[in-house]
């Protein structure tokens, strides 16, 4: 199609990999400050955050009613809550399903859905150059 | 600007950003070209500015007829110049964004998709619309067909699609207009004739409609990386243009919008790659979108104009930052990606501010305008329609609020060190970002977005009511509470790698199959059907010779005879129909 | 008109036989002229001259309305008349154009393509091939049309052999034309022998006339239309009579090809629509039957399966030809609807189709000029190849689709409007489900020759090789004039209406 085509800088990136040393080289400099979100303790305890944000927001909405509810909305404490957790529950534990109806090998249709091989890093991919 | 150049009243702005895309067509200097991909839009804007603000309730130019047919080429009222200006706006940040990207063709496309883009929402009558809308088309596969080798078949078919989308706009425009003796205007159409039936069809697959959806989810994701954020600004929203000028109030989009705002979330669900999950997510919005052009009145309406404002820009915000992990990474496939706030932080930053936008957070985007569509499906009594939007507000919450942060930037470490995005998409990203955050911001933020909204409200929705505040708190804090859990207890699915099948199926396997099965029984009747021809015509031949000519010349039936039969047969239909006619 | 004061009177009053005798005069000389290079300029000027005469007499035509030139002065019911009214005036300008048009590219097209000492009767055969279609289009006399199309026929029936230098499937496809053609002819003389049975005269408005008087006439007059509709279709290829029509286009030579695409069906249709709405006229039961059920009937059918037949096609003249064959659907659909807007769209496809076509096989010959193409698969990588030729082969295969701003979008426009005015949807759903089709068949070759690397022969690439100037002139200006038609499409469509307004009567 065209001469010109786009090469992301990836050689670069990859060689400085190799020269690293020490292990926070690699870490960019703002996200030194952050590495706690990757501790495991962190993880592990940060669902009280949302808890205590749902008990705090179904405690606020007892004292402020909704100014237009549905018909029995009213009378059901932290409605949104309950509806929202159940819908979220609900779409998250129906992907194993679909999965099994849905799901298919990624070159199901011959074509693609493969990340190109000169990006991708993937040993999957890189060793077979499916687009020639 | 317009007192000294009168033309410029006459000329839709739109044309002159096609224009600066057809030099750049011929512009062999890099440099050059982008300082056209980003003055275009703002010149463009700059005269939509002036224009309006001449003429307060509308702006009609550039009249021509084209034999029995009068065009109006621009127009310029309250509904139009929202998408004008936010068209420009997408075109100047998609056009910084790109900026690193060192190609003729994307450069060029880019502008004239745009341009047809501005033209189009800019448009008054319905065969520019037409033209403008096939345009957007046929400049924008080159974006999906940049992706790659593996992007061309799904190029085809995107325009196959959208060509078909077009030429059956143009089929219901002239049906329409003749409907309504020859008024080729574009306002509300109405669904009581065919023709506005074929419209409403035509903008149903532009905008992805559910079960005419699946080129979105298609091509978007197979695009290279500045084509997905450019593709993803335009053509949809303009379709929801369309849609919102021709069909306000018809109450069947109520029901496809719901249905549109649902179906896509249990697809994203599934899926592995991160830009499919957005496009799914793209269509989800959408959804929120028709459902209020279905509900239809002053205060839906402005909730979807809100909503198509700050969607393309939080939207554009999602796809920049997942393209920009896919330019260092190589891949946006969940799957392989994860932990990349180590090295990535900024972009981390912007994907959780589109996150948090789309998801509507207070004092973000999308908490204004997806609550003045929710309020008014309450207000009008459509309470089914609302829980299916509420539900898929959850919904979002999992895909693009949850999903597309946390398997990119966070989950397990990848061990990928990559650099930062380049500065170019850094600075397109934190325009989005702040947008974002100005648009939604209690104290003359959203208020900005008010006054560009088209429709007078008797009172100005408020959405920093504390109820409203609570009660979307409750949802969202559910929500991650609930991921929390079921990662906690490991029934939250793991990412795999994998095609999921959708309605593409049916022309991508089954039709695809249905065909060869049929070319192959073709070519088998075709090949008996020739020999049980040959063999009755050399019969009938050989009687024939035998009969008139001793000495033979050829005997073999020739296709000259063949037609000179049918030549006395058509004949013969002809007297007999001149023989009984009254 | 400011342009009729540079034109000398004497053309204008004698410009109808000059049309029509020049040709043919020139013709002979040029036969005996020995040098194929003043053969070549002969027939040039002659076509140059032509095109100006036939310029001229339009903008007098539109000036002064009809008029009639009595051929060696005497009066028509008994003499020969030259008509030249809002109908014939345009085809007479196209004719003329495109012959000057293609005599200017078959310069180099010649050499490559006839054996030098066939070229001096090369040129006079299209010389005859030229002055039989003017004269079948500017005469008043029904017997006379026969003659001239006799004329023409058989000089395309030589010209199309001449292709057996270059592919000796051209002496069949001659063959077959030939069989077809004169079966059509045949029909033709046997209709106006009826006619003159019905009426007792030759003269076209004076059997109009009689005809009127008569209310449409006995039985005779039936018989004589079916016979006249069955041996004009055969020679305008309409839908099952177009047999002959592929063969003979894909194995002419280029430049035969395109003149023929251009005019040879178009001045047939022409006489169509003389003989239905000018001789007869749709107020006949019988006329307005047959325009209803065979004119619309094969129309839509040609333009449907032709288009399909077009996809499948591997050799890129076949697939133009077929295309061809589903174009002359469209007209024949508006002649059948038979409204003003109708014909007229109708007789604006007419035009807008002939320079369509007449620049996309120049382009394929130029094509076949300097890499031997003929098969759809050889456009691989044109678009860098030849890009000029290509890219004016892509504009009017832009235009053939409809795309706006070209002459195509045009006709196919006024035509959908034209059937939705008279209340046939299902039509206007044929006709976008066609341009669909033609989509698909033009943007085949597109996606080739812009989307695919030139092929390589003996491991190198191969090189850009551009046709030469006097190929490339005439197929852009036919690009070009197919765009201007598209964009000021005012003066076409206002010809074409008055076109139909003199045939319907309600001008």
């Amino acid at each position: 199609m065209s001469t010109e085509t786009e090469i992301p800088v990836e050689v670069e990136a990859e060689a400085e990999i190799e020269t690293v040393s020490a292990p926070m080289d690699d870490i960019h400099p703002v996200s030194r400050y952050f590495l706690f979100l990757g501790n495991e303790k962190v993880k592990r305890n940060f669902i009280w955050f949302p808890l205590v944000g749902m008990i705090i927001s179904i405690l606020l909405g007892l004292h402020f009613k909704q100014k237009h509810p549905l018909p029995i909305e009213e009378y059901i404490p932290g409605s949104w809550a309950i509806y929202g957790f159940i819908a979220y529950s609900l779409i998250v534990l129906s992907a194993g399903t679909l999965f099994k109806i849905l799901g298919r090998d990624e070159s199901y249709y011959g074509e693609g859905g493969l990340p190109d091989p000169d990006y991708s890093t993937d040993p999957m991919v890189t060793g077979e150059a499916h687009h020639d | 600007m317009i007192d000294q150049f009168p033309i410029l009243a006459e000329i839709n702005p739109g044309l002159w950003v096609i224009l600066a895309g057809l030099i750049c067509t011929l512009l062999p200097v890099g440099r050059a070209r982008k300082a056209f991909v980003i003055a275009a839009p703002i010149f463009a804007g700059l005269i939509i500015f002036q224009l309006h603000s001449v003429t307060a309730a509308q702006h009609l130019g550039g009249v021509m007829s084209f034999g029995p047919i009068e065009l109006t080429t621009l127009r310029i009222d309250r509904l139009s110049v929202v998408w004008g200006y936010l068209f420009c706006l997408a075109g100047v940040i998609n056009g910084i964004y790109a900026l690193h990207e060192k190609c003729r063709i994307t450069d060029s496309s880019a502008l004239i998709y745009t341009g047809a883009a501005i033209a189009g929402v800019l448009a008054g009558d319905m065969i520019t619309l037409f033209v403008m809308w096939e345009l957007t088309a046929i400049s924008s596969v080159f974006l999906v067909w940049k992706g790659g080798d593996h992007a061309y078949a799904a190029g085809v078919r995107y325009l196959a699609i959208h060509v078909l989308s077009g030429v059956m706009l143009l089929a219901g425009a002239v049906m329409h207009a003749q409907a309504n003796g020859g008024d080729f205007m574009f306002n509300a159409i109405g669904l009581d004739s065919p023709g506005g039936l074929l419209m409403l069809l035509a903008m149903g697959i532009k905008v992805g409609f559910p079960g005419l959806h699946m080129w979105m989810q298609d091509a978007y994701p197979k695009a290279s990386i500045t084509g997905t954020v450019i593709l993803a600004s335009f053509t949809t929203k303009f379709a929801i243009y369309a849609l919102a000028r021709g069909f306000e109030g018809e109450p069947v989009l109520i029901w496809i919008g719901a249905i549109m705002t649902c179906f896509p979330v249990f697809f994203a669900v599934v899926e592995n790659d991160l830009r499919r999950v957005l496009s799914f997510s793209l269509n989800n919005q959408l959804g929120f979108m028709v459902c209020g052009i279905g509900i239809g009145g002053a205060l839906a309406m402005n909730g979807v104009v809100g909503q198509v404002f700050v969607h393309v820009i939080f939207k554009g915000l999602l796809f920049m930052s997942i393209g920009a992990v896919m330019y260092r990474t190589g891949t946006a496939k969940a799957s392989e990606l994860g932990g990349l706030f180590r090295s990535m932080p900024y972009t981390t930053m912007f994907c959780l501010i589109g996150a948090g936008s789309i998801a509507a957070f207070p004092l973000l985007a999308a908490f204004v305008t997806k609550a003045m569509i929710l309020a008014a499906a309450v207000e009008n009594h459509l309470y089914i329609p609302f829980l299916m939007m509420l539900f898929a507000s959850a919904g979002v919450m999992e895909h693009s609020g949850i999903k597309v942060p946390h398997f990119t930037f966070f989950a397990h470490d990848s061990g990928r060190r990559v650099k930062e995005a380049p500065w170019n998409m850094l600075a397109a990203m934190s325009i989005s970002g702040f947008l974002c955050f100005y648009l939604a911001w209690p104290f003359g933020g959203y208020q900005q977005l008010y006054a560009l909204m088209p429709f007078e409200m008797e009172h100005a929705y408020k959405p920093y009511t504390w109820d409203h505040v609570v009660f979307q708190m409750q949802l969202l804090f559910a929500a991650i509470f609930a991921f929390t859990l079921l990662k906690r207890f490991k029934l939250y699915p793991a990412e795999r790698r994998a095609e999921i099948l959708d309605v593409d199926w049916l022309y991508r396997r089954m039709g695809l199959n249905v065909a060869m099965w049929g070319s192959a029984m073709w070519d088998r009747l075709s090949a008996n059907m020739s020999r049980a021809r040959t063999r009755a015509v050399s019969t009938v031949g050989r009687r024939l010779y035998q009969t008139f000519s001793p000495a033979g010349a050829a005997s073999e039936a020739t296709p000259s005879g063949l037609a000179a039969v049918l030549t006395a047969g058509l004949l013969f239909v002809v007297l007999v129909i001149a023989y009984f006619a009254r | 008109m400011a342009l009729l004061n540079f034109i000398p009177d004497w053309l204008l009053t004698h410009g109808p036989a000059f049309l029509m005798a020049l040709p043919l005069i020139m013709a002979a000389i040029t036969s005996i002229l020995p040098n194929k290079r003043v053969a070549w300029a002969s027939t040039f000027i002659v076509t140059a001259i032509l095109t100006i005469t036939a310029f001229a007499l339009a903008l007098y035509n539109a000036e002064v309305g009809t008029t009639v030139y009595k051929m060696g002065g005497w009066a028509p019911p008994h003499g020969i008349s030259l008509v030249v009214d809002a109908l014939s005036a345009p085809v007479l300008v196209l004719i003329a154009l495109m012959s000057f048009v293609t005599v200017i590219y078959a310069l180099p097209a010649t050499v490559a393509e006839i054996k030098p000492n066939k070229r001096a009767p090369f040129y006079a055969a299209f010389l005859l091939c030229v002055a039989g279609l003017l004269g079948m289009v500017i005469t008043g006399d029904a017997f006379n049309v026969f003659v001239f199309l006799e004329v023409s026929s058989i000089s395309t029936y030589v010209l199309v052999a001449m292709g057996a230098a270059r592919d000796r499937r051209a002496l069949s496809a001659a063959y077959n034309y030939l069989i077809l053609g004169s079966i059509g002819a045949t029909f033709f003389v046997i209709g106006i022998g009826f006619l003159y049975m019905e009426t007792g005269t030759l003269n076209m408005a004076d059997m109009a006339r009689i005809l009127a008087d008569l209310d449409g006439g006995s039985r005779v007059a039936k018989v004589a239309f079916g016979f006249i509709i069955i041996g004009l279709g055969l020679k305008l290829a309409m839908f099952p009579l177009h047999t002959w029509l592929p063969g003979a286009y894909a194995y002419s030579p280029t430049p035969v090809t395109a003149f023929l695409a251009s005019t040879a069906t178009k001045a047939a249709l022409y006489l169509l629509l003389r003989f239905t709405f000018f001789v007869f006229d749709p107020s006949y039961a019988y006329v307005a039957d047959v325009l209803m059920y065979v004119l619309v009937g094969m129309g839509v059918f040609g333009m449907v399966f032709a288009s399909l037949q077009a996809i499948f096609q591997t050799d890129a003249r076949r697939m133009l030809a077929f295309s061809s064959v589903a174009q002359v659907g469209y007209m024949l659909l508006g002649i059948g609807i038979a409204t003003t807007a109708s014909v007229g769209a109708g007789y604006l496809h007419l035009i807008n189709h002939a320079v369509i076509k007449g620049g996309l096989f120049l382009a394929l010959g130029a094509m076949w000029y300097r890499f031997g193409i003929t098969r759809t698969e050889d456009f691989k990588g044109l678009g860098q190849t030849m890009p000029w030729t290509m890219g004016a082969f892509t504009i009017l295969g832009l235009s053939l689709i409809g795309v706006p701003f070209t002459a195509g979008f045009v006709s196919k426009i006024n035509l959908a409007g034209a059937a939705a005015g008279a209340g046939w949807w299902w039509a206007v759903g044929i006709i976008m489900l066609t341009s669909i089709l033609a989509l698909v068949y033009i943007g085949r070759l597109l996606l080739l020759a812009y989307f695919q690397s030139p092929p390589t022969i003996n491991g190198v690439v191969v090189e850009r090789n551009e046709a030469p100037l006097t190929m490339l002139v005439p197929m852009w200006a036919l690009a070009l004039g197919s765009i201007f038609i598209g964009v000021e499409s005012d003066a076409v469509v206002g010809a074409s209406i008055r076109a139909a307004e003199l045939l319907l009567g309600t001008g």
